[in-house]
């Protein structure tokens, strides 16, 4: 008798871990629109908890203070956190006015609505797109709407570091140039001195999974990629994606230039460690780079067969939909603060990253020599899965397990590209 | 304990009371049930029922759920990503139940008997239940990592040397996860064999002994049969928190590489929380809500006929 209920008590308070997750309100609240007396409240997550952090305080703090009408309250959490309390808290109704994130996870909320198009606060008077990054601003739109208003931009670069390749005997001035000279280098610089079969020290450190995309960089070096850049076609299975996959994943397998399995921090933390030479990857990294006393050099990474290409990337601001009339104008207001001349120097000066905008002079970034360096070559970037609706689905839960796949050695390259590729044609075609 | 609940619930319907006190006590033990009854209900029961609802309809949060019947279920039967979550569970399962009943067992058998460090030892299998499991697979992440962690370190001396790391390899993540599954809760069922092997009066050893039963004998006509109560309720415990793996896989390998380790929940929670299809990720877990209830009654069953009394 008390065994049963017992059982069935351990198998309720089970069930229910599982099933509360799918019970958030269905309410839709009423338009929020700010309270009419005292300043208006606005509330920004975003996931900056890394060495930027403190810029990003730094502006907010500075238009709290420049100003008695709006006042901004920002939480910073981590990314997954923060894309796991996201939707709920917005259904729910508690959600942030103002959020951040990287533009291509923001036609999978603006399909449902729970972001507004921001057109209106582009002009003039607003947030003037003339003077932005015309990259960043195209990579807000979604179904023909912009959705975002850029808080920040950037290239991805080569880091390599130098100390290592005076010790392999090459240039440290000299990054690898082409595809020939890169994995060339990666094998020099790749060494087991134990002679266990696992290399002490990697030429190469990629990412395959939970990561700023790395491995597309290289298909599109050799004009392919994982979707067509209009976003309606999936490329996984033409042949200058395959070939620069098989180019790859044999230099990763059979050279172990890369480890395999990394996430992006793994990555990161390879180099900052100073077990891997070479890493693609974000103004972000120089801080830390720098504190572990690594003596290293930015380049634009290495032209591939057909193209030199490397990832953009920006993060956006978006508004809730629930969001309106005086909310709506202070989080404009915010927004046109943000990508003033002036904040965009305090930006790029105290983060490294470059300026939204395209008129700030060389004068004006001279006190972070990498806040330039990763914004040359803007014209030479892609954005990642731009403007694809489901991006979740097509980066995490199918491209990533599939590139997985074939690192491990579990089926080759043809039959998983293959399969892969019609699988993102039904998200990319069920989205239309 | 059997006796004693029997007796309670009889108490209400003795022929010996007159009908209204025994309403009266029935009336009483409704009263003193209703806080936890209420307490189940709004946070039990009604989930459970809204997210059944859920499961038959497309909610994505924003947009108003849409009523779509089966559906969702049909979706799952033929979905490869459910039937591979669902072979990982059982596997899972079917690998960490017995292994960690065994070596609770074997454990409680261990020190039950006295010996140097006995209390020492004892709390060290213990700890790992009273520590979160996120922040324990957190520091076994660590361990195992192939460049930093400790463990791998000493594997690597040796001779057994993780290229990639075990969380990172898709054949030894299962078992890296299951490994940490089974630290976690040994020490917990452990604790419950130590309590049953101690109300095992010792006047039966004394007798066996007398008789001439040696420790092997000992324990396969005294011992395994007197712990016959025990071994239900842990291997249904065992079982049924097994069956929802999560935390440290969720930590640990986030379900990955490619798929190897995602459970129902991990899927559950990929699916709702990621890819946004409520309604879809309300149908998984369902399915293993009856898969659990399934297994549970199917083990209550099989174990009834051997419960003891004594």
């Amino acid at each position: 008798m008390r065994l049963r209920s017992r059982v069935r008590l351990v198998t309720m308070t089970a069930a229910i871990a599982l099933l509360s997750t799918a019970c958030a309100g269905q309410g839709q609240g009423d338009s929020d629109t700010g309270g009419s007396s005292g300043p208006v409240t606005l509330k920004f997550w975003n996931g900056f908890t890394g060495p930027d952090r403190a810029a990003v305080e730094g502006i907010v703090s500075k238009y709290n203070a420049s100003q008695n009408k709006v006042k901004i309250e920002m939480e910073i959490m981590p990314w997954d956190v923060f894309f796991e309390k996201l939707l709920p808290s917005l259904g729910s109704g508690t959600g942030p006015d103002i959020s951040a994130m990287d533009t291509a996870q923001i036609p999978q909320y603006a399909a449902r609505d729970v972001f507004q198009p921001l057109d209106d606060a582009y002009g003039p008077q607003g947030v003037d797109p003339n003077v932005l990054v015309r990259s960043a601003v195209d990579a807000t739109v979604f179904k023909g709407k912009k959705y975002g208003i850029p808080m920040n931009f950037t290239t991805l670069k080569l880091y390599w570091n130098k100390d290592m390749f005076r010790e392999a005997g090459l240039d440290p001035e000299k990054p690898p140039a082409n595809w020939d000279e890169f994995g060339d280098y990666a094998k020099k610089l790749t060494k087991d001195t134990d002679g266990d079969g696992k290399p002490e020290q990697y030429g190469l450190t990629i990412a395959d999974h939970a990561t700023i995309a790395m491995w597309p960089i290289l298909f599109w070096q050799n004009g392919g990629g994982v979707v067509s850049e209009d976003g309606r076609t999936a490329t996984l299975d033409d042949p200058a994606t395959i070939e620069a996959a098989k180019h790859w994943v044999d230099l990763v397998t059979k050279g172990k230039i890369a480890p395999v399995g990394l996430s992006g921090a793994d990555a990161d933390k390879l180099f900052q460690s100073k077990k891997a030479a070479m890493e693609i990857v974000g103004p972000w990294m120089t801080t830390g780079f720098k504190q572990a006393g690594i003596d290293f050099g930015i380049a634009m990474p290495p032209a591939g067969p057909k193209a030199q290409v490397t990832l953009g990337t920006s993060v956006a601001f978006t508004l809730s939909s629930r969001a309106a009339g005086q909310k709506k104008q202070a989080a404009q207001d915010f927004f046109s603060y943000w990508n003033s001349k002036e904040s965009q120097k305090y930006w790029s000066v105290n983060s490294g990253f470059p300026p939204n905008r395209t008129d700030l002079t060389a004068d004006d970034l001279k006190d972070n020599p990498y806040s330039a360096l990763f914004g040359q070559d803007a014209d030479k970037s892609r954005f990642y899965l731009a403007g694809v609706q489901e991006f979740q689905k097509v980066n995490e839960t199918i491209f990533e397990p599939a590139l997985q796949r074939v690192l491990n050695g579990k089926g080759d390259i043809e039959q998983v590209f293959a399969q892969a590729d019609k699988d993102i044609q039904v998200v990319l075609d069920s989205a239309q | 304990m059997t006796t004693t609940v029997r007796t309670a619930v009889k108490l209400p319907t003795r022929r010996t009371s007159a009908g209204s006190s025994g309403r009266r006590q029935a009336r009483a033990a409704w009263l003193f049930m209703l806080p936890t009854l209420a307490v189940l209900g709004v946070f039990v029961v009604w989930p459970m029922l809204q997210a059944l609802y859920l499961s038959f309809t497309d909610y994505q949060v924003f947009a108003p759920a849409r009523w779509i019947g089966l559906e969702n279920y049909q979706k799952l039967v033929s979905d490869p990503a459910f039937a591979n979550a669902l072979v990982n569970t059982l596997y899972y399962a079917a690998v960490t139940t017995p292994v960690s009943v065994a070596l609770a067992l074997g454990l409680a058998l261990m020190l039950n008997r006295r010996m140097p460090l006995r209390g020492f030892i004892r709390t060290a299998v213990f700890v790992p239940v009273v520590i979160s499991l996120a922040v324990v697979a957190i520091a076994w992440s660590f361990l195992l990592d192939p460049n930093i962690g400790l463990l791998s370190h000493w594997l690597s001396k040796i001779g057994i040397v993780s290229e990639q790391g075990w969380l990172r390899d898709p054949s030894l993540a299962m078992p890296a996860v299951m490994i940490v599954g089974v630290w976690k809760n040994v020490g917990f069922y452990m604790v419950m064999y130590l309590a049953g092997l101690q109300s095992i009066p010792t006047a039966l050893y004394e007798a066996a002994r007398v008789d001439g039963a040696g420790a092997l004998m000992q324990f396969r006509r005294i011992t395994w049969p007197l712990l016959a109560n025990q071994t239900m309720l842990i291997v249904i415990l065992a079982a049924i928190a097994t069956l929802q793996a999560f935390d440290q896989i969720f930590v640990m390998t986030h379900g990955g590489p490619f798929f190897r380790t995602e459970t129902l929940v991990m899927m559950t929670y990929r699916v709702g929380f990621k890819e946004f299809q409520f309604g879809y990720a309300a149908a998984v877990s369902w399915a293993l809500v009856l898969l659990i209830f399934v297994l549970s009654m199917l083990q209550v069953a099989y174990f009834r006929k051997r419960a003891v009394t004594y």
